[in-house]
């Protein structure tokens, strides 16, 4: 039963067929059962008709044959409704009849002197009813009913009867019993031939239907096919075009479609290239003039004691400003190569710990003094690319150092056997809700005063979650307004390996009720 | 005097780079085309050169690879794209480290300082041994089954960094602090692709390396 619905519900062509068959059915039922009863009930009335048409010649002539009796010495009555009361020969006759004379029934007397019949009938098998309307008319009455054999066997049959007078006797009924046997037969053939007919047609009807039905549901079969595989990537896949019809009009749309998909699909590449051209381009473009504006400035700095005060300040601002431009040039070509999908992930194993060392250490260097670190004892060695892990490691102290408002930075490391986690804590400022949403995006940022500190170029976020990912790691982020955030970064040790387990969970202290968490967009 | 070699194809840019060399004390030879760096090399034999990865004509890698085949002299490549594919294409030809446009001009003289300096020879073992390999410290040569091995200057700065401390496994960083003079650097393509160089031309079988060995996510160490 489960199959037969599934059935239904995944294929046209069983739905199709399996509804043709029922309602063919159905039709032809109908239609045989119309046809059976006009040919029974023609059949039954023709017979009927000649019927009574020759029982009343044969009740007047043997009324006659009565009468003469009384005219034709040696002519006895006996003899006469012997002769009456016969079968007829079956072979002579397509009709068989038998004959039945009993004698209308007088008060207080009994009038059965001639009663007779033949063929093996009781008088007593005229149905009263028909006795009845015969005793009170004159004329021919007729009645279907089924006869009751002496041997108590049955059949069905037309009665057809009318008074009849005996010389010298009451009135006496005489009744002709015209069998329907051969009616019968006839109408069993005729049955069997709509059952034949009926079931033949259905079964042609169902084939038909499954063969115009296939011609229909192939084409679409195979367009499904086609667009499955085009859906896979294929696009070179194309239908197979017959003829001018309307399938044929689908294959070709279908194609025209595919070939429009396939344009689409190129040029879109084509523009992807374009894009990652243009982008090496610009980067070659405007890096060969920056470094000898860079060059140029540096010597005029180097010279500065020379210079005027004025002129001196200048090349200061020029100096630093070289350097602003250069950290915006190199964080710009980074974002517009995540975007092109041209970024390429060089990975080799390295020691995290070293890593996120080597990352304080180079702060340190500037004068910084505030973090703390608390690492595993043991190696984290993971594969990734040693260059972005660094610098969202730079990219989240240095957000963290300019947020802190000079208490202290922590920083944990932790690991399993398949990924890492490292986690900058701070506790300073922190972000409240609004501020969290826009935390990534890029140029935002939350106090444009206070970037100004360490010359953050307002991208290094956005390209520490573009590194994440590129990762296929996670980068979350918390932050409590007054309580300070933490960022935790989370990568897996070994490439394809998805994410598991919140090694270190983004809210340090889940208690806090003001809290709020910003989530790689990817995990929501 | 020391005489460097600067191929660079904008004008302005090897002009610059003319004024802040002589500035510090070089010769400087301005190339602007790569067709035209093999004959003023052999005319001129340069101490190093300052090579554009982006030539007209003879592209920067093919001048690379033409300079190697006839000198061990140090070549630094000038790149405009730093995390590209032109980085190892250029070290595996040959160039001994790269600069990344626009790079720091007193940075870029205190890399070419480490690429020019004569490793000290008042080192009191003179000479040092890896597996078969012999380093003369005062000859400057490498000697493998009585083969003189030619081995570019940066090549036995490599060696003879691993060799003097046999056993110690040194990191990445570490090998980029003692022989490019890297502080903080984490561009591990450069120790790896060289390494890899040496590797081809001292080790029996490059697949399973017994003189520089591999200490997996660490580094490497010299073996017995």
């Amino acid at each position: 039963m489960r199959f037969l619905s599934n059935r239904w519900r995944t294929s046209l062509l069983f739905r199709v067929i399996s509804t043709t068959f029922a309602l063919s059915i159905l039709l032809i039922g109908a239609t045989g059962s119309v046809l059976y009863f006009q040919i029974a009930n023609g059949i039954y009335k023709e017979k009927t008709n000649g019927s009574v048409v020759e029982a009343q010649s044969l009740i007047q002539y043997s009324q006659e044959q009565l009468f003469s009796t009384q005219y034709i010495a040696k002519t006895k009555v006996k003899d006469v409704i012997s002769n009456i009361v016969r079968s007829t020969d079956q072979t002579l006759t397509s009709s068989p009849r038998d004959v039945v004379l009993v004698g209308a029934p007088i008060k207080n007397q009994k009038n059965s002197l001639y009663n007779s019949a033949s063929g093996g009938i009781p008088v007593s098998a005229i149905p009263a009813s028909l006795r009845k309307s015969v005793e009170h008319s004159d004329k021919i009455k007729w009645i279907r009913a089924p006869i009751v054999f002496n041997d108590s066997s049955k059949s069905d049959a037309i009665i057809v009867g009318g008074l009849i007078d005996i010389p010298g006797q009451p009135t006496y009924e005489l009744y002709y019993v015209f069998h329907l046997s051969e009616q019968e037969t006839i109408l069993s053939l005729v049955i069997s031939l709509i059952w034949f007919t009926g079931i033949f047609l259905v079964l042609v009807v169902g084939l038909l239907s499954w063969y115009v039905v296939r011609q229909t549901v192939n084409p679409v079969r195979a367009a499904a096919q086609i667009a499955e595989k085009l859906t896979a990537g294929d696009l070179d896949r194309r239908m197979l075009v017959h003829g001018k019809d309307e399938m044929a009009r689908l294959a070709i749309s279908f194609n025209e479609m595919a070939v429009s998909m396939q344009q689409q699909i190129s040029r879109l590449e084509n523009l992807s290239r374009l894009q990652q051209r243009f982008v090496s381009d610009v980067s070659h473009e405007l890096r060969t003039p920056l470094t000898t504006i860079r060059m140029a400035s540096q010597v005029i700095f180097d010279g500065k004691e020379q210079l005027d005060p004025s002129a001196a300040r200048s090349a200061e601002l020029l100096m630093s400003q070289i350097a602003r431009f250069e950290l915006l040039l190199t964080d710009l070509l980074e974002v517009s190569r995540f975007d092109a999908s041209a970024s390429i992930l060089e990975r080799s194993p390295v020691d995290i710990k070293a890593l996120v060392s080597q990352a304080i250490d180079q702060l340190q260097h500037e004068g910084v003094k505030q973090i703390r670190s608390n690492f595993p004892s043991g190696d984290v060695i993971a594969e990734v690319d040693p260059r972005r892990i660094e610098r969202v490691m730079r990219n989240l102290i240095a957000n963290a150092i300019d947020h802190s408002e000079n208490k202290p930075i922590v920083i944990t490391i932790k690991d399993s056997d398949t990924e890492v986690a490292v986690a900058v804590r701070d506790y300073g400022i922190g972000f409240n809700e609004s501020e969290a949403k826009r935390l990534f995006d890029r140029f935002w940022r939350a106090d444009p005063s206070r970037s100004r500190i360490r010359g953050g170029t307002g991208l290094g976020l956005s390209i520490s979650l573009d590194d994440a990912r590129l990762h296929q790691g996670t980068l979350f982020a918390w932050g409590s307004p007054n309580n300070g955030a933490q960022f935790v970064l989370t990568v897996p040790k070994l490439p394809g390996i998805p994410i598991q387990n919140d090694l270190i969970p983004a809210n340090p202290n889940l208690t806090t009720s003001t809290s709020f968490l910003s989530f790689n967009e990817d995990d929501i | 005097m020391t005489l460097i070699m600067v191929v660079d194809d904008d004008q302005d840019l090897a002009e610059m780079l003319g004024i802040v060399l002589t500035g510090s004390g070089y010769e400087v030879d301005l190339v602007n085309s790569g067709d035209q760096v093999m004959p003023l090399f052999e005319a001129h034999e340069p101490d190093l050169i300052l090579l554009d990865v982006m030539l007209p004509g003879m592209d920067g890698v093919e001048v690379c690879k033409a300079i190697r085949a006839k000198s061990m002299v140090p070549i630094v490549m000038l790149t405009a794209k730093g995390d590209t594919q032109d980085v190892v294409l250029g070290l595996e030809a040959g160039a001994d480290d790269y600069m990344v446009k626009p790079f720091n001009p007193n940075e870029l003289i205190a890399r070419l300082k480490v690429r020019l300096r004569r490793t000290s020879a008042n080192q009191e073992v003179i000479q040092l041994r890896i597996g078969d390999v012999l380093i003369d410290q005062v000859a400057h040569s490498i000697v493998k089954s009585d083969k003189i091995i030619p081995l570019t200057r940066l090549e036995f700065d490599l060696l003879l960094a691993l060799a003097r401390e046999p056993g110690r496994v040194f990191t990445r960083e570490a090998l980029l602090n003692e022989v490019w003079g890297y502080q903080n650097a984490t561009d591990t393509r450069l120790v790896n692709v060289h390494v890899q160089r040496l590797r081809a031309k001292i080790e029996a079988d490059v697949n399973n390396p017994l003189i520089i060995q591999t200490v997996r996510g660490v580094g490497y160490k010299a073996g017995a």
